[in-house]
């Protein structure tokens, strides 16, 4: 009897013991993966760091991939492309020649998407492209539109930020050529919260594999996906808390530029997406993360797009106090750019080999 | 009986000072360095969103304990809640190491040196030391009891 009954309220204590704490696990996940929070996850060595490879100068920004080649373009040296094999670290001076050789330009920017490659200039305004064999630059659009942003997202088609001659307010469009040109603004898609140029401010983001196309913003906690027609607008937040930019542009002075009166606060300073993931490096702070972290590092988290979740963050780490300026995500390689150095890194299991969920949406015509 | 009696004591004795060296000494090192230790449960994948409030209270439930199993009278009940917390935290890691997204570091203190497997059989001891000092305040002194 007396046995019995210790044996019963022993029982009801490790059960209530065991609920307790499979409810918190159960709210905890459900918690940080969706509400918000602003509570960041660092599993241990998502990324391993594989080599640095010094390239000489703090010029070179992410031009593209192919396969296992990375190339470099380089903002003081607009023609010259570095190709480094991110396997052997071999490197190869490309240098790209534009057809017009009376070609006036201010700031060009080179993408490449094997086979072909862009070259960019949004204030002439024209876009160049070629093919990777011989990189010669033909004339591929010439006036048309202004463009304060282009990414290139497959062979006849870019994805373009403008302002619009009705709004005068920032806008994402496409830009493509079948048998013609076709400019098709999308006055609905950026969000103004205080002057429709500034506030609204971001990334162009594109994941080939995923065939999606993104937009995040700098200043507040929120990105969108579309697929590769500007269609099917999904809006997400990130972690962060920040909704509303906080920045506060001045008045146009006199030859009517508009500058920032305070230094914005950056809640994504950069993104890159690749497959299901986008990655946005931050440097806010969450709840129980030191601040000393910063000095060292770049936080970058990491989204399931799809999904909408935050799946988990990891460390950038700088190189003698110099931060990752730019970074992006290739099979199974992270690369960042630092100073005059590339930092290769290695993606691990499983936090970066989760299959597609929406499988490779049906080919576009 | 008087022999038996003292054996009861004493094992009782010895199960409940093990215990309060047990949790003196987590809840102390657990607040030597409390910031490091609110950081560990921040980043633990179970704890994430309540780490500000479990930090205070795992210590403070601990040092209760240690307390409430020094006095004779409130033994029992010391026992029952010590038995729950190391079921709780047998859980607890049971979860980290087949239901969580990843596995974080582990403990502090003589414990950081355990693997997970080894801490759940460290727990599991406790546990075991839990149910045996329990049923014997449990059984009444005066009734006889073979020694199965």
């Amino acid at each position: 009897m007396k046995k019995g009954n210790t044996a019963v309220k022993l029982l009801g204590t490790s059960s209530l013991g065991m609920g307790l704490v499979i409810l918190l696990f159960l709210a905890s996940e459900q918690q940080v993966h969706r509400n918000n929070a602003f509570t960041r996850r660092y599993p241990p060595h998502p990324v391993i760091k594989q080599y640095d490879l010094d390239i000489g100068y703090n010029s070179y920004y992410i031009a593209g991939f192919d396969n296992d080649l990375l190339y470099l373009g380089n903002r003081t040296a607009p023609w010259h492309l570095l190709q480094i094999h991110l396997g052997t670290q071999d490197t190869t001076h490309i240098r790209m020649e534009p057809i017009d050789k009376e070609l006036r330009y201010r700031s060009l920017q080179t993408k490449v998407l094997p086979p072909y490659f862009f070259v960019m200039d949004g204030t002439i305004p024209f876009i160049l492209r070629g093919q990777t064999k011989d990189w010669k630059a033909h004339t591929w659009l010439e006036g048309h539109a202004y463009f304060t942003k282009a990414l290139p997202i497959d062979s006849d088609r870019v994805f373009i930020r403008t302002i619009s001659a009705n709004t005068q307010k920032s806008t994402l469009g496409l830009i493509e050529k079948n048998d013609r040109f076709q400019i098709h603004l999308d006055t609905t898609l950026l969000e103004t919260q205080i002057d429709g140029i500034f506030d609204v401010d971001g990334t162009m983001v594109l994941s080939k594999e995923g065939s999606t196309i993104g937009y995040v913003y700098y200043y507040r906690n929120q990105y969108m996906t579309m697929n590769l027609e500007m269609k099917n607008l999904t809006r997400k937040r990130t972690i962060d808390t920040v909704q509303t930019a906080q920045i506060s542009p001045a008045e146009k002075n006199k030859r009517g530029q508009v500058t920032l009166k305070s230094p914005p606060l950056f809640i994504n300073k950069s993104a890159y997406m690749s497959q299901n993931l986008l990655l946005i490096a931050s440097d806010r702070l969450g709840k129980n993360e030191s601040e000393k972290m910063l000095e060292k590092a770049t936080i970058i988290d990491v989204y399931h797009y799809g999904k909408g979740t935050y799946e988990f963050s990891f460390y950038l780490y700088h190189i003698k106090e110099h931060k990752a300026r730019e970074f992006a995500v290739h099979r199974g390689h992270l690369i960042a750019l630092i100073d005059t150095q590339v930092s290769v890194y290695q993606t691990r299991e499983p936090f970066f080999n989760e299959p597609l969920s929406n499988t490779i949406a049906s080919d576009q015509k | 009986m008087k022999w038996n009696q003292k054996v009861r004591d004493l094992s009782v004795e010895t199960v409940s000072l093990s215990f309060v060296v047990l949790f003196v000494y987590a809840a102390t090192s657990k607040l030597w360095d409390f910031q490091q230790f609110r950081v560990q449960l921040g980043q633990s994948p179970i704890l994430t969103a309540y780490a500000d409030g479990v930090a205070w209270m795992v210590p403070g439930v601990e040092y209760l304990l240690a307390l409430l199993l020094l006095f004779t009278r409130s033994r029992l009940v010391a026992f029952y809640g010590s038995f729950a917390l190391m079921v709780m935290f047998t859980t607890y890691i049971v979860l980290v190491l087949h239901f969580s997204d990843y596995i974080p570091c582990s403990c502090g203190g003589v414990l950081e040196d355990l693997g997970w497997t080894e801490h759940i059989v460290f727990n599991l001891f406790f546990v075991i030391l839990a149910v045996i000092a329990i049923v014997q305040l449990e059984t009444p002194p005066t009734l006889k009891t073979s020694v199965s």
